[in-house]
């Protein structure tokens, strides 16, 4: 178990999430927001390019490329000071976590890595054994936030009292790497942590909490019909719950949610009340953000006005 | 057409078991051998829930080798998210074996067409330091998401640049991520990839709906429980 005394606030490298930049980039600019506010030392950098978690989990990507594209954004970390690689997206923290602790185990695959780096001239890239620590290194954004909650507490400007609020953590976080995660794998409790430090009253717990997002990489274009039915029997079971609003922590899971919720809608007739955010966003808005020119709600799907309005936002 | 191996994923062992434990997709500590075919993977799989995809069963072949595993549609079912990995009690992991499994299937030219619609991944990455979602999948969404989407996707330069952000999500890797996949042979396995799609479709083998495939590893004959006598009791 991760212990929460053991986050860092300091040389944390923002990990860019090409499903954030893409589809929600309000989810950047609030964790940047939320940081500034909170004063959390973080970077970010153009020459970190995407983890490959989206071609290796639709199988297009082998373990090596993926191995090695990691190594070198390992390097771009160390190399500009900011050696706390924290990401935005479940994914690409799963990945980063891992391809770190295969690099450190395995030393065939090491000196693969390393022999393509020297032997295309990029020696500043190279990966030594314990240049990254795979348990010290790599945070989600999600554990930072939440390790500054009594502070978030103290400094907020709005309060979300009597809104009910369902957290939906990513299966990257703590599935993959699952003696890592603040709390319980079984029951992780970041979210509802955090959006009560905001006011809000988190539903603790409800059916098929654990449920993934029925996105499964491949299966959402491939077998569409299955995806929808396991993202709906979640948002069926909010709605049994009279939630009004779900806080995600990853784009992949807020893409499958907030896009997918109006096609589901349609598709199989039912109606749903909920609306979506990151919780990054949600803490921006509590620290008095703006919701478009910071939180970015203009790119979301299910409009969020309704909700803004009632909790007198906007 | 000469199979194309990847070592590092599909390592050459004698046993589907050895090379699910070499593998560099499953963890070095895997608990393959220590299954006891209790269900618990079986019960937390959202694929088991929605559709007859069974990590117990799958794991189950692969302890008997039976290479008829990677024939099966089930393999192409997994959703990747790890709950069979949290909830194993002997620290097996299915999620990671299925992965390895589709690897070897890849290797075979089985299901190789489902890769087709996401080979644009690599490309892009190539060229932009970033992923996307590939240009069939964009098709899909804006047929799904509708006008909402494709207006908020036409404005969405706009919208990055008013919240401060550079206008297209484009990294500054110098060259290295392009690269890095000509060195670890991502290009040349794609390049086979896609001839082998194209042999396939030139011989008529390919089913172009994936669409409705939920309920099809009866085709290849997986025996149900009921079907499964078990061993023969050790008396002494």
């Amino acid at each position: 178990m991760k212990a929460i005394e053991s986050i860092p606030d300091r040389k944390l490298l923002l990990f860019k999430s090409c499903m954030v930049g893409q589809e929600y980039p309000g989810v950047e600019t609030a964790t940047r927001y939320v940081f500034d506010q909170l004063g959390v030392d973080y970077c970010i950098n153009d020459e970190q390019s995407c983890c490959t978690g989206i071609g290796h989990y639709t199988d297009i990507f082998e373990g090596l490329t993926t191995t090695a594209i990691a190594a070198r954004n390992f390097a771009v970390a160390r190399k500009c000071g900011y050696p706390n690689i924290t990401c935005l997206c479940s994914t690409c923290y799963a990945i980063n976590k891992e391809a770190c602790e295969l690099l450190n185990t395995n030393a065939e695959v090491r000196d693969k890595v390393n022999s393509i780096f020297r032997e295309k001239g990029f020696d500043d890239l190279v990966y030594e054994i314990g240049d990254m620590n795979p348990r010290t290194n790599f945070y989600h954004a999600v554990e930072i936030i939440l390790s500054k909650v009594g502070k978030i507490q103290e400094e907020k400007k709005f309060d979300f009292s009597g809104v009910k609020a369902a957290a939906h953590h990513a299966c990257h976080y703590y599935k993959v790497k699952y003696l890592d995660v603040v709390g319980s794998p079984e029951n992780p409790q970041l979210i509802d942590t955090i959006a009560a430090a905001c006011g809000a009253s988190p539903v603790r717990w409800y059916e098929d909490r654990t449920l993934t997002c029925g996105m499964g990489f491949s299966q959402l274009h491939l077998n569409k019909s299955t995806s929808l039915q396991v993202t709906k029997t979640k948002l069926d079971s909010l709605q049994r719950a009279g939630v009004e609003l779900m806080i995600h922590m990853c784009p992949n899971c807020h893409i499958q949610y907030d896009r997918y919720q109006p096609v589901i809608e349609k598709e199989f007739g039912v109606e749903y009340d909920m609306v979506h955010m990151n919780i990054a966003q949600f803490v921006a808005l509590s620290l008095g953000a703006d919701p478009y020119k910071v939180c970015g709600f203009q790119t979301h799907s299910v409009p969020l006005e309704g909700f803004l309005e009632k909790a007198g936002i906007v | 057409m000469m199979p194309y191996v990847n070592e590092y994923d599909t390592p050459d062992c004698k046993t589907l078991a050895e090379t699910a434990k070499k593998s560099i997709r499953t963890p070095e500590s895997l608990g393959l051998d220590r299954c006891i075919q209790c269900g618990a993977c079986t019960a937390s799989c959202p694929a088991a829930r929605f559709t007859d995809y069974s990590p117990r069963q799958i794991v189950k072949k692969v302890l008997e080798n039976d290479h008829s595993v990677l024939e099966s549609e089930m393999i192409w079912s997994c959703f990747y998210c790890y709950s069979c990995n949290v909830r194993c009690p002997r620290n097996n992991s299915p999620v990671t074996i299925v992965q390895v499994l589709r690897q070897m299937a890849i290797n075979e030219g089985i299901g190789i067409e489902k890769l087709g619609y996401f080979l644009e991944i690599g490309e892009y990455l190539a060229e932009n330091g970033a992923s996307k979602v590939p240009g069939a999948g964009i098709k899909n969404m804006e047929r799904d998401l509708g006008d909402r989407w494709i207006g908020m996707k036409k404005n969405l330069e706009f919208i990055r640049s008013e919240l401060g952000l550079s206008s297209r999500d484009i990294r500054d890797t110098h060259g290295e991520v392009q690269a890095i996949l000509e060195s670890t042979g991502y290009f040349e396995r794609e390049k086979w990839i896609k001839a082998k799609i194209q042999e396939k479709k030139v011989n008529g083998f390919l089913k172009t709906d994936c669409s409705n495939n939920e309920r099809k590893s009866g085709d290849f004959g997986f025996e149900s429980d009921r079907e499964y006598t078990g061993q023969e009791a050790f008396t002494i």
